[in-house]
């Protein structure tokens, strides 16, 4: 296990080194000059590079490069130009409201995925399964965005239920859970759709094995079958699919934020890219790609703890 | 304690077990034998109640006197490991890999009888030493990759034997196995039954495992009982060819016999969708006779005590000393 995470580990820290230069050398191989979007288009080429040299923007690619990483391992992302404060107090103030809406994405995934999955197993080839999968591939079919709009005009606007966008902050939690609901949901159906189809099939599969045959022949319930037995021996190709779903459920919530105008990483980053703001876009990226590789470390040891077998194979 | 009467497993119109009766009362062990395909894991199947799918089970199932031939899943599950267990062929893949042993086998005790962990933990280590696994407290914690097919193979009779069930199937429970692993399974499994009373109803086509563990056998083929007798005398005198088939296609050593080729029963189980209108064994027959493709051989009394579905049995002419041609 020692080995095993010191390898995981490793392997998180090179990918997050990779990101890093990717993202740079994207952000100073593309068009657009940050002084140009400060200082606007009637500035002087005498003042933008006066400018650019007090930014650092003069010295070479490589030690901008080096300066960069170095100054970011220290949690020092440099100061927005549109915002003029450091680009890490802007993401501080708002990654609760990201990490909240791609958290309880997640969860209701999970959870509308499994009861569906499962339900749908279980009634292979009846009219249950038939609906399931119906109903996810409807899920997959409809654009998050538009299910958004279709969910504010319904809840929101005619029924009044609950508030079409904006947050109120965690200081009062009853309005941030309402705030909440519609985008988890239009966040989760679609991710959900796809997750119940894996639950699916990977649950057939077990339900195939002699010890599931073993489970009924102790008397057991058909419940406490699929959920005790199959489910449990399903749940590696599930948690590997939820790992790299995470990815699309953080990058989802740009989308989402923007159409419940929630004050979040995905609006920062939307708004940052509009302004040419590279440095706050550069920390932006290389959160996400943080967040989506820490998902993706936390489902590798998943594995292990759920799986016995691997423990003995991953010494 | 378990009674069958008529009992057919039927796909559409053929039928994989045909009009079986049989009981077997507390403390008693009946083996079944026959090839591959003869019908005997559907039989016991029938017996559990568990069937696949897109099959139907015709006649009387009784247990205790109750008949539960057209009993729901659930009336079912509430007979399973309490009254009737069973064991399977594959102890490497019978039991749930992710699960403790410990937890394994006490699962059927917490949710069938309501006692306690610790009661629970209690029960599985007596069951433990009674199936002859030993380090038990250390077994409760291990996986069941970390152990071999044989303790593999208790732990699934421990798991069966939790809820003291009156009757214990084991399909094959040996053909796994290392042979000198297969012996102390069946002693063992004798032992339990003459021990707990228990009726076994003990699955092979290991002729050899069957003599020794069972008193009474039924030979089934192609979902027919072909013969049917006290073990010993039947196995002693065969008096149906396919039962002889059998028997001499076992691999013997003998003093002074030079090297000789294997005797085997020509061709296979006929599929259940191509079976011959008279006798199923028509055709792999060696002494086959011409009313043998038309008619259904109806049983008759053999010299060994027992019963075989033959017409060489109802041929006043030929050989009816029952002794098996060599």
């Amino acid at each position: 296990m020692g080995y095993f995470l010191f390898r995981r580990t490793s392997g998180f820290i090179l990918t997050l080194l990779s990101v890093s230069l990717v993202v740079f050398l994207v952000m100073n191989i593309l068009p657009g000059d940050p002084t140009l979007s400060i200082l606007g288009i009637e500035s002087t080429e005498d003042a933008r590079a006066v400018l650019r040299a007090r930014l650092g923007l003069d010295a070479p690619l490589a030690e901008r490069y080096v300066t960069w990483v170095f100054h970011a391992l220290q949690g020092d992302f440099g100061d927005s130009y549109t915002h003029g404060v450091p680009v890490i107090s802007l993401i501080v103030e708002r990654l609760p409201m990201t990490l909240s809406l791609a958290l309880s994405g997640m969860a209701l995934t999970v959870l509308l995925a499994l009861v569906l999955g499962i339900t749908a197993a279980s009634y292979h080839k009846r009219p249950g399964d038939w609906g399931v999968m119906l109903l996810s591939q409807l899920g997959i079919a409809v654009p998050a965005f538009w299910l958004s709009m279709l969910l504010v005009l319904l809840f929101a606007v005619k029924l009044r239920w609950l508030p079409p966008g904006g947050f109120p902050g965690w200081d009062d939690p009853r309005a941030a859970v309402r705030a909440l609901i519609l985008p988890t949901v239009a966040l989760a159906v679609v991710q959900s759709a796809v997750l119940a189809r894996v639950t699916r099939s990977s649950a057939l599969e077990v339900m195939r094995l002699d010890f599931v045959r073993t489970a009924r022949a102790s008397g057991f319930s058909r419940r406490r079958i699929l959920w005790g037995h199959v489910l449990p021996n399903a749940l590696i190709p599930i948690i590997t699919i939820v790992g790299l779903q995470f990815a699309g459920l953080v990058t989802g919530t740009i989308v989402i934020e923007n159409v419940f105008y929630l004050p979040g990483l995905g609006r920062l980053l939307f708004q940052s890219i509009s302004n040419r703001d590279f440095l706050t876009v550069q920390a932006l990226v290389m959160m996400f790609a943080a967040i989506v590789v820490t998902a993706n470390f936390l489902v590798d040891i998943a594995y292990v703890l759920i799986d016995p077998r691997l423990k003995a194979r991953s010494r | 304690m378990i009674e069958v009467q008529n009992l057919s497993v039927r796909v559409g119109d053929t039928r994989a077990v045909r009009r079986v009766n049989l009981s077997i009362g507390a403390g008693e062990r009946l083996g079944v034998v026959g090839e591959s395909g003869s019908g005997k894991t559907m039989l016991a199947l029938a017996l559990m109640g568990m069937v696949p799918d897109g099959l139907t089970v015709d006649g009387v199932i009784r247990i205790d006197g109750n008949d539960l031939s057209r009993a729901s899943e659930t009336t079912w599950a509430a007979y399973r490991a309490q009254k009737i267990a069973m064991i399977f062929q594959e102890p490497m893949s019978a039991l749930n890999p992710l699960r403790r042993i410990g937890d394994i086998v006490a699962e059927p005790l917490l949710v069938h009888q309501g006692i306690s962990r610790n009661d629970a933990r209690q029960k599985v280590l007596a069951l433990f030493d009674e199936t002859g696994i030993p380090d038990a407290n250390r077994r409760l914690q291990q996986y069941p990759h970390q152990l071999s097919g044989g303790q593999r193979q208790r732990v699934l009779i421990a798991l069966a034997l939790a809820c003291d069930p009156s009757l214990l199937i084991a399909d094959e429970p040996t053909t796994a196995l290392d042979a000198n692993i297969a012996l102390r399974i069946t002693d063992l499994l004798v032992r339990l039954s003459r021990e707990r009373q228990m009726a076994l109803l003990f699955i092979s086509h290991d002729l050899s495992a069957v003599s020794r563990t069972t008193e009474d056998l039924l030979v089934m083929y192609g979902g027919d009982i072909v013969e049917r007798g006290k073990t010993r005398h039947l196995l002693a005198s065969p008096s149906h060819p396919y039962t002889s088939g059998l028997l001499s296609a076992r691999p013997r050593i003998e003093q002074n016999a030079g090297p000789r080729r294997l005797p085997t029963i020509p061709g296979t189980v006929p599929s259940l969708f191509d079976l011959p209108p008279g006798c199923r064994f028509a055709g792999r027959c060696d002494r086959e006779l011409p009313i043998c493709r038309a008619t259904i051989p109806q049983p008759a009394a053999t010299v060994s005590g027992g019963f075989a579905s033959c017409h060489l049995l109802n041929q006043p002419s030929q050989d009816q000393t029952g002794q098996a041609p060599r």
